[in-house]
């Protein structure tokens, strides 16, 4: 137990050196989704959110089918055999 | 380019409300499918569904605030307003555990021994990890507010430093929980004791991990400059569902832990 007593430090040591290395990349990401595009928040970022977006869509998609399928299949008697 | 005249936010049209339900759809008639014809796909989709749902909806939120300055300050009152609805639902929500548990425990039956705890369960000594736990909660409210001060003050480091150890803390009491939880001598199954036992400190213990994400989620947009002095309403939210999650922790261990031994 006594070795949690560490941890504070441990994380001021790890995290004075990482907090001063990470750039503020905030400006740049504003001038990205702020850009007269006409695009939505959702796929202005680029060709990753396409891509997200569409793998979401097509679980979506396929998944309603899936559970009516199963719907379907639950509406009719099966034999035990 | 238009703009608009007036302050509040008309925001893009979005997929995620409708692959939510669609989520909410494919997990419910996927769990039943799972019981009842044993393939649990359907259930599976679902929940993958939701996860993708949950992260570019909160994902679209943050471009919105952070990169598009659509949070001006009477949006942010709705936010706000929002997190408290939903944190006072969620107090109604445990409520309904804390009555079932009070319903059992004050009138306790024939069946039980016309007693409480009922005859045969062994409780936990609530002097042992359950006061630890409170005291790591509590401390962990500490920490919070602490990250809170910083991020006001505009330390950056320590503002890290302390979200750090509330997580930290919060995923000190999940691991005390779950060998609580393994090392129990009595069961969900064991009668009512059981049942209110761990229905009400099992959601509690799924509301600490959830709780924890959003403080993780915090944690790293404070570190990517996310958030400035002024301007942190998403800390703030997972701040104030933290000391929820503290305060029903509190009522559980007064009710079910002590006065219930």
């Amino acid at each position: 137990m006594n070795h949690l007593l560490k941890v504070p430090v441990l994380a001021q040591r790890a995290f004075s050196i990482s907090a001063r290395q990470l750039k503020n990349k905030v400006p740049d990401a504003q001038k990205i989704f702020q850009e007269a595009n006409g695009l939505p928040v959702h796929i202005k970022g680029g060709v990753r959110d396409v891509l997200m977006y569409r793998a979401t869509m097509a679980l979506t998609i396929g998944g309603t089918f899936y559970s009516i399928y199963w719907l379907v299949y639950c509406a009719f008697p099966h034999s035990k055999a | 380019m238009a703009h608009q005249a007036h302050a509040y936010h008309m925001v893009d049209p979005s997929p995620w409300p409708l692959t939510g339900a669609i989520a909410a759809l494919l997990m419910t008639s996927g769990l039943a499918v799972w019981f009842h014809q044993h393939s649990m796909i359907l259930m599976a989709i679902g929940t993958v569904l939701m996860l993708l749902t949950m992260y570019q909806w909160w994902r679209d939120i943050v471009r919105e605030g952070t990169f598009q300055g659509h949070h001006t300050p009477p949006v942010q009152k709705g936010l706000r307003y929002g997190m408290i609805l939903f944190i006072t639902s969620e107090v109604f929500f445990f409520l309904g555990f804390f009555w079932a548990f009070y319903h059992a425990s004050l009138a306790p039956t024939p069946e039980l021994g016309g007693c409480w705890p009922p005859t045969g369960i062994f409780t936990l000594d609530p002097l042992e990890v359950p006061l630890l736990n409170t005291a790591v909660l509590l401390a962990s409210g500490v920490t919070v507010t602490w990250a809170h001060h910083s991020m006001m003050g505009g330390d950056r480091k320590q503002a890290i430093q302390s979200l750090t150890m509330t997580i930290v803390l919060g995923f000190y009491f999940t691991v005390l929980q779950a060998m609580e939880y393994v090392d129990a001598p009595f069961t969900i199954g064991d009668g009512v004791y059981g049942a209110t036992f761990f229905v009400a400190t099992g959601f509690h213990g799924l509301h600490v991990m959830i709780g924890s994400i959003f403080l993780a989620v915090c944690l790293l947009r404070q570190i990517k400059h996310h958030f400035t002095s002024g301007h942190h309403f998403g800390f703030e939210a997972a701040a104030w569902y933290w000391h929820f999650v503290d305060v029903v922790w509190l009522f559980l261990y007064v009710s079910i832990y002590w006065w219930g031994s």
